[in-house]
């Protein structure tokens, strides 16, 4: 199965309300990010199957990653 | 039976859980007068400990007027009109948290196992379960 | 009147007279509670042009109607008096237990006045309250003074401390609360230490009453409710403010040898996933925090026990005094927090010297000695103490940075990284138009948290100078200090993005006084123009020129990182300077017009 991108809060709207959006393996997060249509340094936090992970991070089939925006800081 | 219980690693000393108790027990925002207790121990360890009735009656026991009874829950409660303040059954509770404080109220207190801590804990410290049949 | 504590009290430290007052209900009505009471109290009773370590000034400790009720995060506390470190406006919000022990005390401000003879500390028990002798706690630090009355009076007592770079007023010293909880900014201790009070000792028992009990409670557990069920919400409790020094790194804002760029070569060992890994023990939560973001630590290298660091010291002590390991960055802000000063600013100062040290300006003859180059953790350590009690290089740095730049002279005012005199908070800025702005307007110096506009800079074109930007920066200004207002934490709106309608039917239900978030943002929009009035009557000659950021953001690119190259053109530096003006309805120079004091109902504060 190929990996997911599961975008939460205000990512959301760079997916044009899907939930979440295939991507291929064998490419960087950030690569898959530009693929979507999600510019990569708004994303602050990269969840690989629920641990952190930096966006030249090598996908794998089955990851399932998760990624929070940056809202609104200290 | 059901009880409260309470997983202290995941306590973070915020109190909403003693203020929303307050709310419940006494229609009031005191957390002076909540019916669970969070020790803070700091700066080392650096721990919170979260101490919860287990419902287990040693109050009711040892009530002389029959104050503490048993509700719709399955849970003891006081009865505060029945309340004499004889501080009997304080001693007798294990885990500290059968309160008289007559500057504070006159009557005792206990958890009713309403629940509402619970419903406020943003970290999962507490939950409400069957009772675990402890085998000696 | 419902949601208050009702009453205001008076610590007249000169003469030991202790007085209490109703809270009176037009000043509720216009300024609601926290930094509104503070800014409205400092401006109608501290006399202008009065020292701010002298007899005349005033601290004043406020509570807002959410304080200490079920609502969540309802832990702020603001501390408002003339800045010691800009001689203008200073207010800190405090997290922690303090606020909420106030109002069960029946109090919405404390407002400490004078000088005390001799070291004291104030007792608040309900309404038994006294001044005691703090002669056996004098000198030592804010965390153990705090054990040592937790101790004495027990658990049930909030304890707010100066440590002793509050005693020798350093001027930019801190109160610590609650083991890890500090009124940061602007010299707030230095204050409290002028006036010799090393703590304050608080409880109350009493309840607080509401308008409507029932439709509280429920609005209250609604809020609730929406915390528990943001997406966010395990997540940026894992974490915490640390969530966002990645992203910093790689969009070039995170702080690095004094602002010289935006992205830190080792910064990777700074992210926050890291520091969980290595150094957090336990999630510490305000009052009522369903969110907490506070990480306790343990400093094993150090046997020391520390809450954080969190994003600011990470960046300010971390990245910008080019320290590498987070271990170090956890024991220099435990330094920090027992010695009483502000980590933001001492990082700060501390970054500037370093500088210094490097462009050959300090020698070892200057510096006591220390090797001051930027990495050098032991130095960072030795400097902290130095600064807190004024010795040798110390007495210079602890006069914050702009005053120690304007003495050395040789072209150090150039990296002095402030506005108004208050080192800002770490976040560079070389190619961020909205978060520069942000800072060169903020009410206090260059502070970060009344408009965190840097993701908006990211959104819309990092370089782009337009008047939306502005508006943005506006209405942060207004919305996000509403909390501090209000007594609540803005963090579950702004990091879970619970539903900010969610908080106006509590509101109503507590005070019984109907609001909309419009009313509220005018509230927000009355304080901010007051502030500025405070300005211009404290600093004569108060002009736009005090709004201008540091030279680096506009004169030296950052040689490497992800801004390198890259800085905001001084003609625009001045664009938005104009626009803002406009937009706020102030002069050219930055000052209130009169009919801008009028719709905001504050022709009276200027005559």
């Amino acid at each position: 199965m190929s990996p997911t991108i599961r975008p939460f809060g205000i990512l959301r709207d760079y997916l044009q309300g899907e939930k979440e959006a295939h991507v291929s393996a064998g490419q960087t997060v950030r690569q898959a990010l530009v693929s979507v249509g999600i510019p990569p340094e708004v994303v602050a936090l990269v969840l690989v199957n629920d641990q952190p992970q930096e966006k030249d991070y090598l996908l794998e089939e089955g990851d399932q990653v998760k990624i929070l925006a940056v809202v609104g800081g200290g | 039976m059901m009880r409260l219980y309470a997983d202290s690693s995941k306590c973070t000393g915020c109190r909403a859980c003693l203020v929303a108790c307050s709310l419940n027990l006494f229609k009031e925002n005191n957390p002076k007068k909540a019916a669970l207790v969070i020790e803070a121990h700091f700066p080392a360890p650096g721990t919170y400990k979260v101490r919860v009735c287990t419902q287990c009656g040693k109050c009711a026991e040892v009530c002389p007027t029959g104050a503490i009874k048993l509700n719709e829950r399955g849970a003891y409660y006081v009865d505060m009109a029945e309340c004499n303040l004889c501080e009997a059954c304080v001693p007798e509770c294990p885990e500290e948290v059968m309160f008289v404080r007559t500057e504070l109220a006159d009557t005792s207190w206990k958890c009713d196992l309403c629940g509402d801590c619970v419903s406020v804990c943003g970290t999962g410290v507490l939950w409400i379960a069957e009772t675990e049949t402890v085998v000696a | 009147m419902y949601g208050y504590g009702g009453q205001i009290l008076r610590i007249n430290l000169s003469n030991g007279q202790v007085t209490k007052e109703p809270t009176p209900p037009d000043v509720a009505r216009e300024f609601v509670g926290g930094r509104g009471f503070g800014i409205y109290f400092l401006t109608k009773e501290v006399p202008p042009k009065a020292d701010p370590l002298g007899e005349q000034n005033k601290l004043i400790i406020s509570s807002g109607p959410f304080s200490g009720l079920l609502i969540p995060g309802a832990g702020k506390c603001d501390w408002t008096t003339k800045a010691p470190l800009t001689g203008g406006y200073a207010s800190a919000s405090m997290g922690g237990h303090f606020t909420a022990e106030m109002k069960y005390a029946g109090l919405d401000s404390i407002i400490l006045e004078g000088i005390s003879p001799k070291p004291v500390y104030l007792l608040i028990d309900d309404n038994k309250i006294e001044l005691r002798d703090a002669s056996h706690l004098w000198g030592k630090g804010s965390i153990a003074v705090e054990k040592m009355l937790k101790d004495q009076y027990g658990e049930e007592f909030q304890v707010a401390a100066i440590g002793p770079g509050g005693e020798n007023c350093v001027s930019f010293a801190h109160i610590n609360h609650d083991y890890g909880r500090q009124a940061g900014r602007g010299g707030v201790g230095a204050v409290m230490g002028a006036k010799k009070v090393k703590a304050i000792v608080l409880r109350g028992t009493q309840s607080i009453s509401v308008a409507d009990p029932e439709g509280y409670r429920k609005a209250g557990m609604e809020l609730f409710k929406a915390c528990k069920e943001a997406e966010m919400l395990k997540e940026w409790s894992s974490y915490g403010t640390t969530i966002v020094v990645s992203w910093c790194d790689e969009v070039g804002a995170l702080p690095t040898r004094n602002f010289q760029a935006g992205s830190f070569e080792d910064g990777k060992n700074l992210y926050g996933p890291v520091m969980r890994q290595k150094i957090v023990i336990t999630d510490k939560g305000c009052f009522g925090c369903p969110s907490p973001c506070g990480k306790y630590s343990r400093v094993q290298r150090y046997d020391t026990y520390v809450e954080g660091p969190e994003y600011e010291t990470i960046g300010m002590i971390g990245s910008n005094l080019g320290l590498s390991s987070i271990e170090d960055v956890a024991h220099a802000n435990y330094l920090c927090d027992e010695w009483g000063i502000d980590t933001i600013s001492a990082g700060g100062v501390i970054a500037w010297a370093m500088e210094c040290y490097e462009k050959g300006i300090f020698t070892k003859a200057d510096t006591d000695g220390l090797e001051l180059k930027f990495g050098n953790a032991e130095a960072v350590f030795k400097l902290i103490e130095k600064i807190a009690k004024k010795e040798g290089i110390g007495a210079l740095l602890a006069e914050g940075v702009k005053r120690a730049a304007q003495k050395v002279g040789k072209g150090s005012e150039k990296w002095a990284i402030h506005v108004k005199g208050m080192e800002q908070s770490a976040y560079a800025t070389h190619n961020a138009t909205a978060m520069l702005l942000a800072y060169m307007t903020c009410d206090v110096g260059a502070h970060h948290n009344r408009a965190w506009a840097i993701t908006y800079d990211l959104q819309v074109g990092r370089e782009r100078v337009a008047p939306e930007k502005v508006a943005r920066v506006i209405w942060l200004q207004h919305f996000r200090p509403m909390f501090d207002v209000l007594g609540g934490c803005r963090l579950q709106w702004v990091e879970l993005g619970i539903d900010r309608n969610l908080y106006l039917p509590a509101l109503e239900a507590i005070t019984g006084v109907h609001r909309t978030w419009e009313d509220l943002e005018l509230v927000g929009e009355r304080i901010w123009n007051l502030a500025r009035l405070y300005w211009m009557r404290e600093i004569d000659g108060f002009d736009r020129s005090w709004d201008l950021p540091a030279p680096r953001f506009y004169e030296e690119p950052p040689a490497s990182g992800a801004t390198k190259g890259q800085i905001t053109r001084f003609e625009d530096v001045q664009k938005l300077l104009d626009m803002y003006y406009e937009q706020r309805g102030w002069t050219p120079q930055g000052h209130p017009t009169p009919q801008t004091l009028e719709r905001l109902g504050l022709q009276s504060f200027v005559n």
